[in-house]
């Protein structure tokens, strides 16, 4: 896509204008590039105050670059951004939010771990909810755009409407001086686009700057009042809504030059057909019909998400349908379709190569077997077969050694073919398959498209790149909204009707209708609580109470003042490493370093508080177990988030150092820590520990400062989903390392209880904690995956399982029995939860 | 963009077998372990005697088969925390069972066997199945085997039969057995893994496992016999510390754990998933065990050592950390797509 030309008679629109004074933002000769391709050139463009701005342009036209230009998650390469005549580049997320511009993007940034009112909370300043009650608040912003779900619902659990609904209320909320509209309307049905109408104009009333980028012709019409066109990132022309025609329109999106040759298309009219697809309907679409004759490639056109992907992914056999799927005359089910399909994924990187693999491991990974003999590979034939194919698709590598990622965009595509060719498909899903390719590379990828189908193989082919379609197909069908809108044969396939019937038709959203319905049955209610993150409190303390009376039951010893304080005790120390790898886990990552840094800090003490020492030492103690874990929390953070190392490698490598340098302080026990120390540590009101109660209460204000404070939300956001935690304006790399400090001084007060509890500097002593704290959080509730825990439950986990370790030899059982109890509390409570949560989003 | 503009040629297959590259991870452990052998010439010739050899290298062969197995598990991007459970279960069964007696020692590794089958499918099971994250499944697993070492061997150890420890412990050519027998299993690794067709999915799997499911591989599948064959490793590994260690204890396998990751790491395999080095593991085995070897001869303490071994898999992991970065960064600018 480069070096076309822009057309210059766009710029006789210019001239009917209307003066609208100075502009809230100017962006002038505004460049950026992506490794040398250029998403964005040289583009200089106003916004102004009250009125509707509307960017129109193809897929890959540069909308979104732009957007994210002003928003500040991107910044150009070249060229300068005023906001008010003030030169404000370069922006960040924080400084052009600070201005007052608010962006609702196309794929919400919304963090599924957490409740809807905490996405608004972590979202918006802090003054928005300054006066006033919170949810009242929260529930006006949500009634603007019609959103009528509980605050406490998890966002996730919202089907995609009710998503961007979401999105769009946090972007109206703060009644931004500039509003981004990025292609609001996808998803949402008639009645929430009119609604979202209602509110734009409200806003423009009140001189907002609203810009919006839409597909959509008739769209711009009701909404828009000056429109801009982007084409291959360039201005391609400007106009004030009501004086340009859609015939105008159109010209200024389609008619860039083509520089790629396409092959001949088939020219007999009525080819025997070989492929027929009737009333499939899957996932985003629905009753998709159409037929393909030998020699005939057909095309999947549309804006992009409006079913086209889900369309490949299900002809490929990647997802469930129904409907009926025919080869050559025969039907195919639809478990059949993967081993006849040979699918061409649209993300290369993702789905398409496997970048660790050679160049000749991709091409042959899908058709091994086709190259060995009794399972042993037979190289000489793999790489006679491999050559052949490479000499047919004209592969350009520097041999078939190597890396795959060494190659060209195209050439990478070519091996996606190669690999598709080997495994000798029925038929072939090409999704996007010149997206990330150089043009000349284009053209060899058409030439082989062209060839397979006149062999006989059916091919279908998705492109958001109308122009191709019209080059390269034989049939074009055009998807809105999931169904097909248009089918086009022979001299009909032109770009101008592609783009037209995508744009132009009206089809609303079927799948959506449920966007705005209110839920509040009494089932609905016991959903929500089961999706809460402290769900499993309850159910730990019904199994610690019911544990604790059978163990009594046989041995009245068990619930005796000394015991109950000993476990209390125990879990105390436990309790505290765990709550510190409960913040770890919310991140999403994990410290194995715990236990060792326990049995670290203890070995420290041990130089310090001792029998005798003046308080000032035994004060230096302390403080130097506090400074050693902040610095053990600052390297793990910064290993991880600066030297890409991944959590359980850094945490690792802490792990082994902790233990040796323990070894290096002291080679066996010694050191024995003060008594009066060890008696005001383990101080206790009746049976219960003072310390415990410290624990329950540090707990409680964990987890409240977790649900109701912005710290708490950031941790979470960032274990949710760290580009969209990022997107809302969170700080990520603080964040994380914030938190893994936090772990290491949260274990900094388990170790100071481990003193009390072992009484002597010993370097082999704290290495356990770090699976039973792993254990203790699991039991808890909290999810590895991140975004998802309780530091309450964690406290329970921590109680019970050491409840379970104790009642063991009450119950006169052996050692095994300590072990099995463990791995089955651990994978039990696993499964459970996995389960339930599953069954819960279901 | 166009970096590779040599047209493609084809002067027949052969050409292509003198152009597999050296991996980067097993050019970087094999310097560091010539560098650490001549620094051993220098600095502590009694490190690397006849003697001092025979005497550490039983440890590194089970170090290196316990690495092979944990290999195949973060192959598949995984992590297998049961490896002390796996060892030591295997290590109290070729010691219990027998009691001494060699006529039951064939019964005893095979029930070893059974019992590491067992625990892989079930590992297996709750990874690629059910889905749990991959370190809850092998902490819980852990446990439980833990549970049977103590139901076998009630905390007590017991002497090794006399078979068992002349098959293990024995020589032959003045080499340790144990050296052959994880020299043994490394061809028949790197056969598998390279040569087969079981292998190399596994390995396309292992490097992109959507890829691979987009193309009809049965995932699931080969990412659940990950766990079963890193378990029978572990066996192996066990049985051959029962022979080795007079009287092996019930905890054999603790101490194995952290260096089976270790090892996975220094010789080049992601944590994230994706290919596997054979040779490198076990010369990477061999490194760290001569490390030890090498700071007790100069006199470092033992206890020291593992700060050393800490350091060694930092900038083991810096060195492909940061390869891997820039490798990532350019993958994301080189992709146009719009978000």
């Amino acid at each position: 896509m480069t070096a076309t030309q822009p057309i210059e008679a766009a710029s006789a629109v210019d001239a009917i204008e209307p003066d609208r004074g100075h502009p809230v933002i100017r962006m002038t000769g505004v460049s950026k590039s992506f490794a040398g391709v250029h998403a964005l050139t040289d583009v200089s463009v106003e916004f102004f105050a009250g009125e509707v701005h509307a960017i129109l342009g193809e897929n890959g036209a540069g909308k979104s670059t732009l957007m994210n230009i002003i928003s500040g998650v991107l910044q150009p390469d070249r060229g300068a951004i005023a906001f008010d005549g003030r030169d404000v580049t370069p922006l960040s997320p924080d400084s052009s939010a600070d201005l007052g511009v608010a962006i609702s993007y196309q794929h919400p940034a919304i963090l599924e771990d957490l409740s809807v009112l905490e996405n608004l909370q972590v979202a918006l300043p802090t003054q928005v909810f300054a006066v006033g009650d919170t949810r009242g608040i929260a529930r006006r912003m949500l009634d603007e755009v019609g959103l009528h779900v509980p605050l406490q619902a998890r966002a996730g659990s919202l089907p995609v409407a009710q998503k961007h609904l979401l999105e769009l209320a946090k972007a109206l909320a703060v009644n931004p001086r500039v509003l981004i509209l990025d292609e609001p309307t996808a998803s949402l049905d008639q009645d929430a686009t009119n609604m979202l109408f209602s509110q734009v104009r409200r806003l423009v009333a009140e001189g907002t700057s609203v810009i919006y980028i839409t597909h959509r012709l008739a769209e711009l019409r009701q909404i828009g009042d000056r429109v801009t066109v982007l084409r291959d990132g360039r201005m391609a022309g400007r106009a004030m809504v009501d004086a340009v025609g859609d015939e105008d329109l159109l010209s200024m999106i389609v008619g860039r030059s083509l520089e790629s040759a396409f092959p001949l298309k088939l020219d007999d009219p009525a080819p025997e057909i070989n492929f027929t697809v009737s009333g499939l309907s899957g996932r985003k679409f629905k009753d998709v019909s159409f037929e393909v004759g030998r020699g005939q490639i057909i095309g999947v056109a549309g804006v992009e998400g409006n079913g086209q992907a889900d369309l490949m992914r299900a002809l490929a056999g990647l997802q469930s349908i129904t409907g009926e799927v025919q080869l050559n005359g025969h039907a195919i089910g639809a478990s059949a379709l993967k081993s006849h399909a040979a699918y061409m994924p649209s993300d290369r990187h993702t789905e398409g190569v496997a970048k660790d693999l050679t160049v000749r491991e991709n091409a042959t990974f899908a058709a091994l077997e086709k190259f060995s003999l009794r399972g042993v590979m037979r190289r000489p034939r793999e790489l006679a077969k491999v050559n052949e194919v490479f000499r047919e698709l004209a592969v350009k590598t520097a041999g078939l050694e190597a890396k795959i990622l060494s190659l060209s965009g195209g050439n990478q595509q070519k091996v996606v073919m190669a690999r598709a060719l080997l495994s000798e498909p029925g038929f072939i899903v090409a999704d996007e398959p010149t997206q990330g390719v150089d043009v000349g590379a284009r053209s060899e990828i058409y030439r082989i498209l062209r060839e397979v189908s006149r062999s006989g193989t059916p091919v279908v082919v998705n492109s958001s790149d109308a122009a191709e379609l019209e080059g390269l197909c034989d049939v074009v069908i055009v998807m809105s909204r999931g169904r097909v809108v248009e089918t086009l044969r022979g001299d009909d396939i032109t770009e101008a009707r592609i783009v037209g019937a995508a744009v132009q038709a009206d089809t609303h959203a079927h799948h959506v209708e449920e966007a705005r319905r209110h839920h509040a049955s009494f089932g609905e209610r016991v959903k929500h609580f089961v999706q809460t993150d402290n769900a499993t409190v309850g159910p730990l303390v019904v199994v610690a109470v019911a544990l604790a009376l059978y163990v009594f039951g046989q041995n009245e010893n068990f619930l005796s003042a000394f015991n109950v304080s000993n476990i209390l005790i125990l879990a105390t120390a436990l309790g505290f490493i765990a709550l510190g790898q409960t913040v770890a886990l919310l991140m999403g990552g994990i410290d194995l370093s715990v236990g060792p840094l326990a049995g670290f800090l203890v070995v420290i003490a041990s130089f310090f508080v001792n029998d005798g020492q003046p308080a000032l030492t035994i004060a230096a103690g302390f403080a130097l177990m506090l400074a050693a874990a902040l610095v053990v929390g600052l390297i793990n953070g910064s290993l991880i988030r600066f030297a890409n190392f991944t959590p359980i490698a850094a945490t690792l490598a802490m792990f082994i150092g902790l233990q040796g340098l323990s070894f290096v302080l002291r080679d066996g026990p010694d050191g024995f820590i003060n008594f009066g120390v060890i008696e005001t540590l383990t101080w206790r009101l009746g049976p219960i520990p003072v310390a415990f109660i410290v624990l329950v209460v540090l707990a409680i204000a964990a987890e409240f400062t977790l649900r109701k404070r912005r710290p708490g939300w950031r941790l979470r956001a960032v274990g949710s989903n760290e580009d969209n935690a990022r997107r809302v304006g969170v700080r990520t790399n603080l964040t994380f390392i914030a938190g893994y400090v936090a772990c290491s001084l949260l274990t900094a007060l388990g170790a100071i209880m481990l003193m009390a509890q072992i009484g002597v500097g010993d370097p082999a002593q704290g290495v356990n904690y770090t699976l039973a704290s792993i254990t203790a959080v699991v039991l808890g509730g909290t999810s590895l995956l991140g975004g998802r825990g309780t530091f309450i439950g964690t406290v329970m986990g921590a109680l019970l399982l050491t409840m379970v370790l104790n009642a063991v030899s009450f119950l006169g059982l052996t050692q095994t029995y300590q072990y099995m109890f463990q791995g089955a509390l651990i994978l039990a409570a696993a499964l459970i939860y996995s389960t339930v949560r599953r069954k819960a989003e279901a | 963009m166009a970096q590779t503009d040599t047209q493609f040629e084809t002067r027949g297959p052969r050409q292509a077998i003198h152009q597999i590259p050296l991996a980067k991870g097993f050019v970087t452990i094999v310097g560091s372990t010539v560098a650490l052998i001549v620094l051993c010439l220098i600095f502590a010739p009694s490190a690397v005697s006849t003697g001092a050899l025979v005497g550490s290298l039983p440890f590194a062969a089970v170090l290196a088969i316990v690495g092979l197995g944990q290999m195949l598990v973060v192959q598949q991007g995984g992590f297998d925390l049961s490896v002390p459970g796996g060892v030591s279960l295997a290590v109290v069964i070729a010691t219990h069972m027998p009691s001494g007696n060699d006529a039951d020692l064939l019964g005893a590794v095979l029930f070893a066997f059974g019992c590491a089958i067992a625990a892989g499918v079930i590992n297996g099971l709750l990874v690629g199945v059910y889905r749990l994250n991959a370190i809850i499944a092998t902490i819980g697993m852990n446990a439980l085997l833990f549970g049977g070492v103590f139901a076998i061997s009630r905390g007590v150890p017991r002497t090794t039969t006399d078979l068992l420890a002349e098959i293990a412990g024995g020589r032959t050519f003045g080499i340790n057995h144990s050296v052959f027998i994880a020299l043994a299993i490394l061809v028949l690794v790197s056969f598998v893994m390279k040569k087969t067709v079981v292998g190399r999915r596994f390995e396309a799997i292992g490097a992109n496992p959507l890829a691979a499911q987009a193309v009809g591989l049965r995932v699931k599948l080969y990412q659940m016999m990950a766990y079963v064959f890193a378990q029978l490793h572990y066996c192996v590994a066990g049985i051959l510390i029962a022979g080795i260690t007079r009287e092996p204890t019930a905890f054999q396998g603790n101490s194995l754990l952290l260096p089976s990751v270790a090892v996975v790491v220094l010789a080049g395999t992601s944590l994230l998933g994706g290919r596997g080095f054979p040779i490198s593991v076990v010369i990477a085995a061999f490194f760290l065990n001569q490390l030890s070897q090498f700071a007790l001869a100069v006199g470092v303490p033992f206890s020291a050592q593992t700060i050393i071994q800490a350091l060694a898999l930092v900038v083991g992991i810096g060195i492909y950390s940061i390869n891997w970065t820039t490798l990532t960064t350019k993958l994301a600018n080189r992709n146009p797509k719009e978000e």
